[in-house]
């Protein structure tokens, strides 16, 4: 319910440094698995640690946990989008957060660009996933297609230089 | 009700080929929403977005928000279902085989890869959606500012939506 701007870094926090339920290298292990596999990556991180605890009870549970607050938050928010859309002050404060809301999706996308840099060869798959699917439009289904077997061979070389 | 058969089975699909998160695929969430479906127009998809982004919780709300608009309440449920259920199961299966690869390098490989690909549908997707959602040149600046400020601070998020919802209040943006 606090998770203002994303779940991620509060899980952490949560997890690792208050309850110590995890260590730091377990929740980085499980995040990185987390994001290998499509959907949510905070609906993943959730079925992960709760089927550590609890096994598939577990995941329901802390799936429901994580969703259900913030669903009748937005619930509320949907309602008086409705109410009140029309009015100016309402479309200006909403087109004021898109526009930073696509901002915080590209910084996330720099940051982890930040660490490929440590093995440049890693780039090629980054640019050419952008050029599938920015550039030639190609639906999602050939963008992993062309880019998972460049950058499985790249990741084995990475792999081995460390 | 095919409506909601409809959003369930598309949603349900969407969540299996959703690699690096909801957020890495906007573009097609976009597309689907709105140009193949017709659930919503572009400026009610980029509303919904920012009630999304603005709202406490995870960022995927933008689906449960489409499910709202088509059926209400049973909709928005039916929506963050269909978002979650096929990953999950995947995940719930998927994790216990990759945490037993022994091989310390295949490990690490598999997940140097797929970092890789999702960075790059993150900065399609942002690319992709700026181009549909931000309508002024003033917006692009604002966009630009917001990326500039968190890679080289650490502020935290809300304060930039905040931020952001003042320029927009006052006609700025």
């Amino acid at each position: 319910m606090s998770g203002f701007g994303g779940v991620l870094p509060w899980a952490r926090r949560t997890l690792v440094e208050r309850d110590k339920i995890l260590t730091s290298e377990e929740f980085s292990a499980i995040l990185g698995i987390c994001q290998i596999v499509p959907g949510p990556n905070i609906v993943n991180l959730a079925v992960c640690i709760g089927s550590r605890f609890g096994g598939a009870r577990g995941a329901i549970a802390s799936v429901l946990g994580l969703t259900l607050g913030p669903i009748s938050i937005v619930m509320v928010l949907a309602l008086l989008y409705e109410h009140y859309r029309y009015l100016n002050s309402v479309q200006g404060v909403l087109r004021g957060i898109s526009a930073v809301g696509v901002g915080l999706i590209a910084s996330t996308g720099f940051k982890m660009l930040k660490d490929e840099f440590r093995y440049p060869a890693m780039l090629i798959v980054v640019i050419v996933t952008i050029l599938a699917a920015s550039y030639f439009h190609l639906g999602l289904g050939w963008v992993v297609l062309i880019s998972s077997p460049l950058a499985l061979v790249l990741a084995w070389k990475k792999a081995h230089t460390e | 009700m095919s409506i909601l058969i409809s959003l369930f089975l598309k949603l349900s699909a969407f969540s299996l080929i959703a690699f690096g998160g909801v957020n890495a695929l906007l573009p097609v969430l976009f597309n689907l929403a709105v140009n193949q479906e017709h659930w919503v127009d572009v400026q009610t998809f980029s509303d919904y977005f920012a009630i999304a982004q603005a709202a406490p919780g995870p960022n995927f709300m933008t689906v449960t928000l489409l499910g709202w608009h088509i059926y209400g309440v049973i909709g928005a449920l039916v929506a963050t279902f269909a978002i979650a259920w096929p990953s999950s199961i995947l995940i719930f299966y998927l994790q216990r085989l990759i945490m037993g690869i022994k091989d310390p390098l295949k490990k690490k490989s598999i997940q140097y890869a797929a970092a890789a690909l999702a960075i790059g549908l993150v900065l399609s997707s942002a690319w992709q959606i700026s181009l549909q959602i931000n309508q002024s040149v003033a917006a692009y600046i604002l966009t630009m500012t917001t990326v500039a400020i968190t890679f080289f601070t650490r502020w935290h998020p809300l304060y930039l939506i905040v931020i952001g919802a003042a320029l927009g209040l006052s006609g700025v943006v």
